[in-house]
């Protein structure tokens, strides 16, 4: 019996962290922003990936920090499929949280006490 | 010798002031908003040096003549040396800009257009206001640890902080590199 073996495509660091944060601060919601194309999943696992070892570690960092604004709020994150293990990895900007839990006078002045 | 002035000298000295500074803005070019410190100028100096004055050997008027032309003829040099130095045409905050009700240079100058924006400073209040604003809101999504990082960096650097024992070097400065980028998704730059 045989298998086929599907080839994956050829995958590529698309932004960098910074570039990540950066769009997060400036975008206006609604827009979107496509952070990884391929199968993150795959893309980050030190054996599975397609990636150099430098862009692999970017890419960890670039998709924590894409869980870590979902989970504060500032964006949606989905994905859309192309193809076996062929995704778009989208960020999609929500309205900033207008409510401040903390303020630069109450960190100075627990400094000070 | 000391020599009490009259009412009628002290008119003669104040009038050989005001011709010796209309002559001396006039030949320089001057505005006219300097009339009045350049004729003040030459008064204390002419009263300092009243003491001097020996009616034995002269009028009062010829003293104050002789007195006011000396002093005149530094004023000149130095403000000669001033433009030779910032420039060949003055501009004074205080001088009248024409066909403007009277109002001065400083006055009617707006902060954009000043010397501090020149200078690259901020002087639009309202978006200093906002930028605090987003300062307070990009602040308050830090973790209490970060942000005591950022009220104890305002006043210290990371070399101190380490060597009170509050963290390694490198850690501290992974630490602002992560709230930098924190920062960053809130929409702040650094400055």
């Amino acid at each position: 019996m045989t298998h086929s073996i599907t080839k994956l495509p050829a995958a590529r660091l698309r932004i960098k962290e910074i570039d990540l944060c950066g769009w997060i601060g400036q975008a206006i919601p609604g827009e979107r922003l496509e952070y990884h194309r391929g199968f993150l999943a795959l893309d980050v696992t030190e054996q599975g990936t397609r990636l150099a070892e430098r862009d692999r570690s970017e890419l960890v960092r670039v998709a924590r920090r894409a869980w870590w604004a979902a989970e504060l709020g500032l964006v949606h994150l989905v994905q859309r499929r192309h193809g076996p293990d062929d995704y778009s990895y989208l960020a999609i900007a929500r309205p900033k949280p207008r409510h401040v839990p903390a303020s630069l006078a109450s960190f100075l002045l627990q400094e000070v006490a | 010798m000391s020599h009490a002035i009259s009412a009628a000298e002290l008119k003669l000295l104040l009038f050989e002031a005001d011709a010796q500074a209309r002559r001396l803005t006039c030949r320089l070019r001057l505005p006219r908003a300097e009339l009045d410190d350049i004729r003040q100028d030459l008064l204390v100096d002419l009263i300092a040096r009243l003491p001097a004055f020996d009616p034995e050997r002269g009028s009062l008027g010829a003293f104050a003549g002789l007195v006011l032309r000396n002093y005149a003829t530094r004023i000149a040099a130095k403000i000669r040396r001033e433009r030779e130095a910032f420039g060949a045409v003055p501009v004074s905050l205080d001088e009248e800009e024409p066909g403007r009700d009277g109002g001065t240079r400083g006055e009617l100058t707006a902060e954009e257009d000043g010397l501090s924006a020149w200078l690259g400073q901020p002087v639009d209040a309202f978006a200093t206001v906002e930028r605090r604003l987003d300062t307070e809101r990009g602040l308050g999504a830090l973790e209490r640890r970060d942000g005591a990082l950022c009220a104890a960096l305002a006043h210290t650097t990371v070399e101190s902080l380490a060597a009170q024992g509050r963290g390694s070097r490198s850690s501290l400065y992974r630490r602002l590199k992560d709230i930098r980028l924190v920062l960053m998704a809130h929409g702040l730059e650094a400055a």
